[in-house]
């Protein structure tokens, strides 16, 4: 594959050293002169020189139908500028930012930037779920929160312990993908039945994760006090 | 939503300009700028409203009215900034009439196929010499 990094710093030496296995051509753009010598000596590999979000710069960087470009600036705009440049001047296949401000990861992409990462978002996306009360539970979402996928614990109080999953009223829209008891990772149907201490995995969507979450957790009627 | 104002983003010395005459001319206009001491190029003429904030954070602009603009304008001294705030100006305010100054003509492929007017002082500058040149001036 051809890769080109643009601009970025810690990123930039980072993702060098990842893509660096041989296989694909790499070509690194960096606007300072001092950061340059540094990603080159260090990844020894060449590095142009230049601001990639001016078109000569892209231009005699080669980055003409390259498989992946990657905009790693501090600026959300220049990064814009410079993905947009990359596809429309140079046919560049698929662009990826990422961009200081969370709230231009939806905006970006209605631009056109295929992939846009928010390092904020996703920071705060890690602490709240390092910090949520519960430990039992951990969640991860895509697609900016549309898909979220839930891993809980079942305590042996809970209602649905010994139930098979079909006879248990989960919400619509919710599929328990995987059933990891120790050391197995069990792949369920509606016959499998839920033992305590068996951990869910389950895909639902966004707004089902709240009754979900209520239903799996509801004790037995005569649990011990 | 009655579009009704101008919005200029960035006070630069032809933000300034523009802002200033528009408003002579009886337009409802708003400056926006990150700095507050931009607005001390605005003459004292200047009739219409000051905003402090960043123009690449959509809740700002919607501050500005940005929904209730019939013109925006976009002079901040990077381009870059001013392509990104003209692209979301078009994309997703429809503001009917935007205007962006670019210093680097080779950027205006990325308006290409917005509503968008690009100026170039460039091109500007260019025509001008010859003007004069031929004039013999």
């Amino acid at each position: 594959m051809k890769i080109v990094i643009a601009s970025g710093k810690n990123e930039a030496d980072f993702l060098i050293k990842l893509f660096r296995d041989g296989r694909h051509k790499l070509i690194v753009i960096n606007e300072s002169r001092e950061y340059s010598n540094y990603l080159s000596l260090n990844n020894d590999i060449p590095v142009f020189f230049g601001d990639s979000t001016k078109r000569y710069v892209l231009e005699e960087a080669d980055v003409k139908q390259a498989d992946v470009l990657i905009a790693l600036s501090d600026r959300d705009s220049d990064n814009l500028v410079i993905c947009q440049t990359a596809k429309k001047v140079f046919n560049v296949k698929k662009t990826v930012c990422i961009v200081a401000n969370p709230k231009n990861v939806d905006i970006f992409k209605q631009l056109g930037i295929n992939s846009v990462i928010s390092s904020t978002y996703l920071v705060a996306q890690t602490i709240m779920r390092e910090s949520t009360i519960e430990n039992l539970i951990n969640f991860l979402s895509l697609e900016n929160d549309e898909i979220i996928i839930t891993e809980i614990e079942i305590e042996k109080e809970y209602n649905i312990v010994h139930k098979m999953l079909k006879d248990i009223p989960l919400p619509k829209g919710v599929n328990v993908s995987c059933i990891i008891r120790t050391p197995h990772a069990i792949i369920p149907n509606g016959s499998t039945i839920i033992e305590p201490n068996d951990r869910l995995v389950i895909v639902s969507i966004e707004k089902n994760q709240e009754p979900l979450l209520r239903i799996i957790q509801e004790k037995k009627k005569n649990a011990k006090r | 939503m009655k579009r009704d104002r101008v919005l200029i983003v960035g006070c630069s010395r032809f933000g300034a300009s523009i802002a200033t005459n528009l408003s002579l001319k009886g337009e409802n206009v708003v400056v926006l700028d990150e700095q507050n001491n931009s607005f001390r190029k605005l003459d004292d003429s200047f009739s219409g409203y000051e905003m402090v904030g960043n123009g690449l954070d959509l809740d700002v602009l919607k501050e500005s009215g940005i929904e209730q603009s019939k013109m925006l304008i976009s002079s901040t001294d990077d381009d870059n900034i001013n392509i990104f705030i003209a692209e979301v100006a078009a994309i997703i305010f429809l503001v009917p009439d935007i205007y962006v100054r670019l210093n680097d003509p080779s950027k205006a492929i990325v308006l290409e196929h917005l509503n968008v007017k690009i100026i170039y002082p460039f091109e500007l500058s260019m025509n001008e010499f010859e003007r004069m040149r031929s004039e013999g001036v």
